[in-house]
């Protein structure tokens, strides 16, 4: 149902081909993702070992071992949070301000809906336009709910549905090295992150 | 009555009747819990005191260290020696004398222990199944051997409070010795500590109300403790154990069983 073989990461990296490429996706590029090393390449650690996939709000399939090769700030949220969740999205674009223009081109941007029933692709586009956030970096995904609860657990994000459809979860942003390793998280919403930045321009070096 | 009779019977033929018996308690392994309206612990939500289960199958006895090794051996990616690092941590069926051997320390009826949320998920998909949730888990849990919900009688209590005050010090006994439940469902008391499906959202500190205020914990913390409900420690025990866990813990106490049906 939903972990299989980490081998299947390769598969599904195949066929996730490059939805979520920095570039805007065309038939042309899935080549090159195929050639990206084998899941058993990456570290034991690496969020990339789970065999799940995304559907970002541009309708793309995306496999998240298709997101190695480039640093990932990813987020856990839902679209019709009025609260943290914005704060999120404003605190990752703050990150992606501070970069400088070279910087900015090699990280990529990951927002993970924990609302798999009503963020549809279609809601996803709207929370996207809604908030300005470059589609060439940016993905925002919905991921069936099995998927939803193992990347959770995998990046330490607890949450829990209310009766009333909301989402009471922790506001964590996670930076994975460009195999998908964590190696920086942050809980700070507001403000400079000064040691989250520095973690995010080491992991371009 | 009959479960313990297998499990008697297992024993006696302990040599010839192994494969027999066996066969027998994995066929009839899952049993339906009808579903029903719950109160559980932990309020769902601020306003919010009931829940409802919808009926679902759940596993009678904890998986097995037998049942565990052959999942190993049909899915080799989940033996410790190949287990990435992100899915379970060090200890991972460290008990076990090698990647596909149980060994002395780990006898196959004994409830498998030392396993990942990760490994538990992936044991219950391999069998068409899922990890309970936390309430259906509860809620089987609340019954005794003649009523649904026992968590109003001290004698349900205090049994498992005698679990909890000697469990670390001995040895985990096999499954299928305790007494069956109004549902015939085994050892949900008394044996492991289980995972559950949405263990990660047991105790969550409300993310907006308690904005800058991160150590308040929005629903255990304000809700549930601050009662004077005291049939309710051995389930909130469960919880501040549950929810101390991270999805790639292994404890020498920590198994689980899987369920069917309704998938959450």
């Amino acid at each position: 149902m939903i972990i299989r073989l980490p081998m299947s990461i390769a598969a599904a990296a195949i066929l996730g081909g490059c939805a979520a490429g920095p570039q805007a996706p065309t038939p042309s590029h899935n080549h090159v993702h195929q050639m990206e090393p084998p899941a058993t390449s990456l570290p034991g650690e690496s969020l990339y070992q789970l065999p799940a996939d995304l559907d970002s709000a541009t309708g793309d399939h995306v496999a998240l071992a298709s997101l190695a090769g480039t640093p990932v700030v990813v987020a856990m949220f839902y679209s019709s949070c009025t609260t943290v969740c914005p704060m999120l999205t404003l605190q990752m674009q703050r990150f992606e301000a501070a970069l400088d223009p070279v910087e900015r081109f090699r990280v990529r941007f990951v927002m993970i809906s924990l609302d798999a029933e009503r963020d549809t692709p279609s809601k996803l586009a709207a929370f996207a336009a809604e908030h300005h956030v470059d589609a060439s970096r940016w993905v925002i995904a919905h991921a069936a709910p099995a998927n939803v609860r193992s990347i959770a657990a995998a990046l330490g994000v607890r949450y829990r549905q209310l009766p009333d459809k909301s989402f009471s979860h922790s506001a964590l942003i996670t930076l994975l090295d460009s195999r998908g390793v964590p190696v920086a998280r942050t809980q700070l919403l507001a403000g400079d992150d000064p040691a989250f930045m520095a973690a995010l321009r080491a992991s371009l070096r | 009555m009959t479960t313990d009779g297998t499990g008697m019977a297992c024993k006696a033929l302990a040599v010839v009747g192994w494969l027999l018996c066996t066969a027998a308690a994995t066929a009839a392994d899952r049993v339906p819990v009808p579903g029903g309206e719950f109160t559980p612990v932990i309020a769902p939500g601020p306003n919010a005191k009931t829940v409802t289960i919808a009926s679902f199958d759940l596993d009678r006895r904890p998986v097995t260290n037998a049942e565990f090794l052959s999942f190993v051996r049909a899915s080799p990616q989940w033996r410790r020696d190949r287990i990435p690092a992100l899915l379970a941590d060090q200890s991972y069926l460290a008990h076990w004398s090698g990647p596909q051997t149980l060994g002395p320390s780990a006898e196959p009826e004994q409830p498998v222990t030392h396993v990942s949320w990760f490994a538990a998920r992936a044991y219950c998909a391999a069998q068409n199944a899922r990890l309970p949730t936390w309430y259906e888990w509860e809620y089987t849990a609340a019954a005794d051997g003649t009523h649904r919900d026992a968590r109003q009688d001290p004698a349900w209590r205090e049994r498992i409070l005698g679990w909890y005050a000697v469990s670390a010090a001995r040895k985990v006994p096999p499954v299928g010795q305790g007494a069956p439940n109004v549902y015939g469902i085994q050892d949900l008391h008394g044996v492991v500590w289980e995972w559950v499906e949405d263990f990660g959202g047991l105790m969550v500190s409300g993310d907006s109300r308690t904005q800058g205020d991160p150590d308040k914990l929005q629903f255990c913390g304000a809700g549930a403790l601050s009662t004077d409900n005291r049939e309710d420690y051995p389930i909130l025990m469960r919880v501040a154990f549950l929810s101390s866990l991270e999805a790639r813990f292994t404890t020498s106490s920590l198994g689980f069983r899987c369920a069917a049906g309704n998938t959450p």
